[in-house]
């Protein structure tokens, strides 16, 4: 880790092609002079009749972008992917087995593996969940592990995003629209299918059905409305599933139990895929200002009339400052050695790593605990001496709030940058459906840094997408 | 000690509310210190009400009712036999783990002074626990006649015109304590209840419990700067007011809007 030439995940050092890039390579190859450039307007004018768009806080121009689409896949071999997948599923595991433990006995702080304050202090440790069953012990049903690569058989975990992920969309449009651009380059290779996605969905989420629910468990998918900028991706998944697109205001609470207002009257809704932060779920529980949420929702779960995906409280796990301890959460659960990479990460509450983090920031990524979508962050290498200033600044003023880690040489992908390829830094997020058993939809999203030598690759800064392939044997 | 309760909750949600949606903490459960004898809960939507029991081990009614008119009543009766322990509840069953109540919480401001005071003290926890109540006692002052009925829920100190001055109330005083108590990491959590005053009037009352490893849970009342007797009754605990109402409403509702009328009799068992 941490070497300056970032792993270029289609050649080798010597220049030729690694083996899963083959088949593409040759396709690329045999492109007609400004075939990608064509294949790229092709594929925006795709995306915009499709709709998939969004919002961009803070910005100036229109808020609705089409998220920027890069025609050549990422490609993942078998073996490289079983790897993976056995890593991820062994996190999100003993991540429920965390989640089960820290709202029952609190073994692992009795234990000492865990600073006490660190999860009882923390802001998102939700005391109302103490004691619940949640159906199949489940927390986190749905969750989208951030995965970077940094060598052959190098990755790390950046984040476990076991609230409300969002980005899956993009990975069942992206693979759409590739089919429909170069159905011949499928033909040359086979790719494991992601389109399964939202039926594995659908099963999971019928699988934690509260116990009287019945043969065929009544599924709302839960949106904060039209402003949120994930609403293209909640309309689209209920629509995909076959479940009702909900708001607040189209839910009740009656007797105890969940119903939907429909044109023919109440529906009884058994399972709640909600897509409204843990604080805007229930003005009773939670924020009292909330308009957003269900009044009541949160007591009739507790009731066991209904389940909520993923439970409030689950962002107790993915808490930037608890990730440090994820290896020590697989061992105490599982009793194994986590089989994915911790990003090592400094302290900056300890007054020793606080001095070397100054020091040493412009070499260093800073990110806010409680940030995400890129907001709040900076990375060293590409910011300018005034921002490391500022940070600095932040860092001191607050060091509870920030974590610290090396800048990761992010591994690279072919990418088409005007008529060319060149290589590009890219992420993965793989999701995880967690109900009667573990799903992982072969490959996930994967972000592209559009800009040269960036290493953001968020869409919210500027980062697009790739169709990810994971290969079959 | 059997002690007869008689609770009469009302309020009237604001004209046009087209749903209005209650979480009631109002059922005590029977423990070391008392057994509940007979209980009800009387109230529009009690029938079908969502019966579950809540982070803190709380017995809760989740109740609606759609387009409510004119004033809504709760009426709580029943009977608890209670049992002096000197304070002390152990470790009842099935309750969240002690640790959780070192949480701190947004209510209970300790001032700076509590916390050197009472670090170094060397003596026992419960030494140390009752020398805070007494320094609760004294910040806060000690009320000349105790309030037989609390204000609303929180029982926060509130100002009315014949009243400039804001006097604390037992919420008060038992967020002080919680608040101290955990500075010093010991585990605090707070107790509404309803309390039988000497001359056989009372009503809703606030105290906190802390956590011995040796003893359990201990009541700690800084309001009357004692110990709860048998004159207690336990009806819910949280972290603080706030997680545990007896009454919280979406449309909220506001403490004043919440009339409590509460009548405490002890009833004498006679042995014939």
């Amino acid at each position: 880790m941490g070497e300056n030439t970032p792993f270029d995940e289609m050649y080798n050092a010597d220049g030729s092609v690694r083996e899963p890039y083959r088949a593409l390579s040759e396709w690329l190859a045999e492109q007609p002079e400004k075939g990608l450039a064509l294949m790229q307007a092709d594929a925006e004018a795709i995306f915009r009749k499709l709709g998939i768009t969004f919002a961009v806080y803070g910005s100036e121009e229109g808020t609705e972008k089409v998220i920027p689409f890069d025609v050549i896949p990422r490609i993942i071999a078998a073996n490289e992917w079983r790897k993976l997948s056995r890593g991820i599923e062994q996190r999100v595991k003993a991540l429920n087995a965390f989640l089960y433990d820290i709202y029952h006995r609190q073994e692992i702080l009795k234990a000492g593996r865990i600073p006490e304050k660190l999860i009882l202090n923390n802001a998102a440790f939700c005391p109302q969940m103490m004691g619940l069953e949640p159906a199949r012990g489940v927390y986190a049903h749905i969750i989208g592990v951030d995965i970077v690569r940094v060598g052959p058989d190098e990755f790390y975990v950046l984040e476990d995003n076991l609230r409300t992920p969002s980005g899956v969309s993009y990975m069942l449009e992206d693979r759409e629209a590739m089919m429909m651009l170069a159905p011949d380059l499928f033909q040359r290779s086979k790719v494991a299918p992601v389109e399964t996605y939202p039926e594995n969905l659908r099963r999971t989420l019928e699988s934690v059905a509260p116990a009287g629910a019945g043969r065929n468990p009544v599924i709302a998918v839960l949106t904060p409305g039209i402003y949120n900028s994930a609403y293209f991706e909640h309309s689209f998944l209920a629509d995909q599933m076959g479940a009702q697109l909900c708001e607040g205001q189209d839910l009740f609470v009656d007797g105890g139990k969940v119903y939907m207002r429909t044109t023919t009257g109440p529906e009884r809704v058994d399972v709640i895929y909600r897509r409204i932060d843990d604080d805007y779920l229930d003005p009773l529980t939670f924020r009292p200002d909330s308009m957003l949420g269900v009044p009541g929702i949160f007591d009739a779960y507790r009731a066991g009339n209904v389940t909520l995906v993923n439970a409030p409280g689950t962002g107790i796990a993915d808490d930037k400052a608890v990730y440090t301890y994820v290896p020590e959460i697989i061992e105490f659960y599982l009793g194994e050695k986590a089989l994915l990479n911790n990003v090592p990460t400094y302290n900056c509450t300890d007054v020793d790593q606080r001095a070397w983090v100054l020091e040493n920031i412009a070499e260093l990524v800073v990110k806010e605990v409680h940030g995400s979508g890129g907001y709040g962050m900076m990375v060293g290498p590409t910011s300018t001496k005034a921002q490391h200033e500022e940070f600095k600044k932040k860092i001191i003023a607050r060091p509870d709030n920030y974590i610290v880690q090396p800048t990761l040489a992010l591994s690279t992908c072919p990418t088409h940058i005007n008529n060319d390829v060149a290589p590009r830094h890219v992420d993965l997020r793989p999701y995880v459906l967690v109900g009667d058993e573990v799903r992982i939809t072969p490959g996930g999203l994967t972000r592209v840094a559009l800009k040269k030598g960036s290493l953001v690759v968020n869409s919210s800064q500027g980062g697009g997408t790739k169709d990810t392939w994971v290969l079959e044997d | 000690m059997r002690i007869s309760i008689d609770h009469r909750l009302s309020f009237t949600p604001p004209p046009g509310t087209g749903q209005a949606v209650f979480h009631l903490l109002l059922t005590p459960r029977s423990g070391p210190t008392q057994t509940v004898e007979s209980w009800s809960v009387e109230g529009p939507g009690i029938g079908n009400a969502g019966r579950f029991t809540d982070g803190f081990g709380n017995a809760a009614h989740l109740v609606n009712q759609i387009r409510p008119e004119g004033e809504i009543v709760f009426h709580v009766r029943g009977e608890v036999e209670t049992r002096d322990s000197h304070g002390v509840l152990g470790r009842p069953a099935g309750e969240a783990v002690p640790a959780l109540y070192r949480r701190s919480t947004e209510l209970p401001k300790v001032p700076a002074a509590f916390k050197g005071d009472f670090a170094n003290t060397g003596g026992t926890r419960l030494d140390l626990l009752h020398a805070l109540m007494a320094e609760v006692g004294a910040a806060l002052g000690m009320p000349d006649q105790a309030p037989t009925q609390m204000q609303a829920d929180g029982g926060q100190a509130q100002t009315s015109a014949d009243e400039p001055e804001e006097r604390p109330m037992p919420a008060d005083y038992a967020h002080l304590f919680i608040g101290a108590a955990r500075s010093l990491d010991i585990p605090a959590r707070y107790v509404v209840g309803y309390r039988l005053a000497d001359d056989d009037e009372g009503g809703l009352h606030a105290w906190a419990e802390t956590f011995d490893e040796g003893l359990g849970w201990i009541g700690f009342d800084p309001h009357q700067q004692l110990c709860p007797t048998e004159r207690y009754v336990r009806l819910a605990v949280g972290l603080d007011a706030d997680t545990a109402p007896t009454l919280r409403a979406v449309p909220a509702i506001k403490d004043q809007d919440l009339d409590h009328r509460v009548s405490l009799k002890s009833v004498l068992t006679s042995i014939d």
